[in-house]
């Protein structure tokens, strides 16, 4: 009983974070971008919350240069349709070559063909024939459309394709339009993409546990399609997403069970921008920052590219000096000694280490020594 | 030979100081003809020391509207298929000059004039359907095939994709447009190249492609005859060309 009245609490709590502010819904972008930093608070209880952070950070006036640019979107487009053109073609020979898909195999559906409002419960039936019935049911996906609980609202997911092999099992296919140049790609581009394909791979395990089928049946390995080289040609390679699958299943659960991270927080407390009649912010921008400062932030540069509040993290990170604006891997060496200053004074001796901080401060020591033997 | 040669030098040589002279005194326009005259001059000064005389200029485009050149394009290909390669064949076999974009409204004007006056034009370029009796995104086919070849079941786009194949390395030409389109789809055609980057022998993608084709066959006849079936019982003759709205079907459905 106490537990149900926890959970009630905590939603309650939740949205009175959000305040009047409508809701953002999450896409597989987001909900991608929440594994790649687990550890920041802000984030998480934002995200939980489901404020549309775009608006915060310009509200603050730290607007992000978001989103995709238009250009990446277009080409995103052309080659994904170069794809799956003339019956996913290229596709078909790519899966043939990288999971010896039989040539009988080639059923092609797609879940488009009914209304948008159907697209969910339609792919629905379709997963589950083809998980009831085995082979005869069908081979390509298209355009489905996948649903997963966040932190008790429920996101609708799009991935490119989803493939249902003779094995047995379905294979989530993800469209990027970077390039493998050579047998490599951009190891960031990669990340990103097994991290959104790790949200799709999830999302159908949930699909199908729903329907009483083994979640296992989805493959822990995506086909990533990219072009290979500098020419048009798409390349496909199987990428093991099993350890973001597990980064994002904690993060999820994470984000339900939100209760510590609320309980440190005070009960006034909410980022609502009220918005106005027209929809624009009218909260003070100084009273919506300070709210904001009161959750902890773990700001990396990384972030840049992931999380629509950076600036705002990064001015706060640069105001304190801390040391994260320096990276994760000095922030990770510099274990315990939070800004700038403080392990420059540790170096050159004007600041005594405190308790459990000597063996950072004789390598910061040893650091300098070497360093000024340098420069003279 | 060689006076010639000498003359056109003479020529270039002044035309290259009246241009220089033209922009000194900023008369661009005088300076656009003198160029003009230079780059042809040169061009006939390239001509006679290679040997090789200019080509004649290319045929202009004919005067076939849009809507006949996909018609064109769809009768060689004989299935249902996507605007994009509707382009690349009539390009390629038709010397066509249709860009993708073109087609986007195609199928609704056709709609529009059909419902004006029903049957008033010899051939219409109408959509597939999909098993929903719906139209099938991005697929064109003509009201002159019977309803079997009109219709997309699940292997049918794969089974129109080969059949097209067929089709293409079918016609006999050397345009270089036809060969790469050839060597597109051969691609993905197993055993239908063997490995050398060469263009592959259109005489072996087909037999490859009808290897192919003889697998799905069976299933692909039979689920196109019932989707015909209900089409022809269900459909009037507008959704018959075009396609049912997907919402109508549902309700049909819901209400039998």
């Amino acid at each position: 009983m106490s537990g149900l009245k926890r959970e009630g609490d905590h939603v309650h709590r939740l949205d009175a974070l959000r305040g009047t502010t409508p809701q953002q819904p999450h896409d597989a972008r987001a909900i991608a971008a929440l594994a790649a930093n687990p550890g920041c608070t802000r984030r998480a209880l934002m995200d939980g919350a489901g404020i549309d952070k775009d608006a915060a950070a310009q509200h603050l006036g730290f607007p992000a240069p978001f989103g995709q640019s238009p250009f990446a979107i277009t080409r995103g487009n052309v080659f994904e349709s170069l794809v799956k053109a003339d019956g996913c073609a290229e596709l078909l020979r790519m899966l043939r070559e990288l999971l010896g898909l039989p040539i009988a195999e080639v059923s092609y559906h797609d879940v488009e063909n009914v209304g948008a409002h159907l697209r969910a419960a339609h792919t629905r039936a379709l997963i589950d024939r083809a998980a009831g019935e085995g082979q005869d049911a069908g081979t390509l996906y298209d355009h489905p459309l996948l649903t997963l609980e966040i932190a008790g609202h429920t996101a609708y997911l799009e991935p490119d394709v989803v493939a249902f092999q003779l094995g047995g099992r379905f294979h989530i296919v993800e469209i990027k339009s970077f390039a493998v140049v050579d047998g490599q790609a951009d190891p960031a581009a990669v990340a990103g993409a097994a991290r959104q394909a790790a949200v799709y791979v999830l999302a159908l395990r949930t699909l199908l546990e729903e329907l009483g089928h083994d979640p296992l049946k989805v493959a822990h390995e995506v086909v990533l399609v990219c072009p290979e080289n500098f020419a048009n040609r798409p390349v496909a390679t199987l990428v093991d997403v099993r350890k973001q699958l597990a980064v994002l299943r904690r993060q999820l659960t994470r984000m339900t069970t939100l209760d510590r991270l609320l309980e440190g927080l005070p009960d006034d407390l909410t980022f609502d921008l009220r918005p106005g009649e027209d929809g624009r912010p009218t909260r003070p921008v100084a009273e919506l920052a300070d709210a904001l400062r009161r959750t902890t932030a773990r700001y990396a540069p990384d972030c840049l590219s992931t999380c629509d509040l950076c600036f705002f993290c990064r001015d706060e990170a640069r105001q304190e000096g801390a040391s994260d604006l320096l990276g994760r891997q000095v922030r990770d060496e510099l274990g315990g000694v939070a800004s700038v200053a403080e392990a420059l004074g540790l170096a050159d001796g004007t600041r005594d280490p405190a308790e459990g901080q000597e063996e950072i401060a004789r390598l910061l020591r040893n650091a300098e020594r070497l360093r000024k033997e340098c420069l003279n | 030979m060689s006076d010639r040669l000498d003359d056109l030098e003479r020529r270039i040589d002044e035309l290259r100081a009246g241009v220089r002279k033209a922009m000194r005194v900023r008369d661009g326009a005088t300076a656009r003809v003198l160029r003009a005259e230079l780059r042809s001059a040169e061009r006939a000064w390239d001509a006679l020391v290679t040997g090789v005389q200019p080509k004649a200029k290319e045929h202009p485009p004919r005067l076939v509207t849009v809507r006949e050149q996909v018609h064109q394009g769809l009768r060689l290909l004989g299935a249902a298929a996507q605007p994009r390669l509707v382009v690349a064949v009539s390009e390629a076999f038709f010397g066509g000059t249709i860009r993708s974009n073109q087609l986007t409204s195609l199928r609704r004007d056709e709609e529009r004039s059909f419902r004006s006056s029903p049957f008033g034009r010899p051939y219409y370029l109408c959509a597939a359907l999909t098993d929903r009796l719906s139209p099938a995104r991005g697929l064109l086919t003509l009201s002159a095939w019977p309803l079997e070849r009109r219709v997309v079941g699940p292997l049918s786009p794969r089974v129109d994709f080969l059949t097209c194949a067929i089709a293409v390395a079918e016609q006999e030409t050397d345009d270089d447009r036809a060969v790469r389109l050839l060597v597109r789809m051969a691609r993905n055609i197993p055993g239908a190249t063997d490995g050398s980057l060469g263009p592959p022998d259109p005489a072996r993608v087909a037999e490859a492609a009808r290897a192919e084709l003889r697998v799905h066959a069976e299933r692909d006849t039979r689920d196109r005859a019932e989707l015909a079936e209900r089409a022809a019982a269900q459909l009037g003759d507008v959704a018959r060309l075009f396609g049912a709205a997907t919402l109508s079907t549902i309700k049909k459905e819901k209400a039998k």
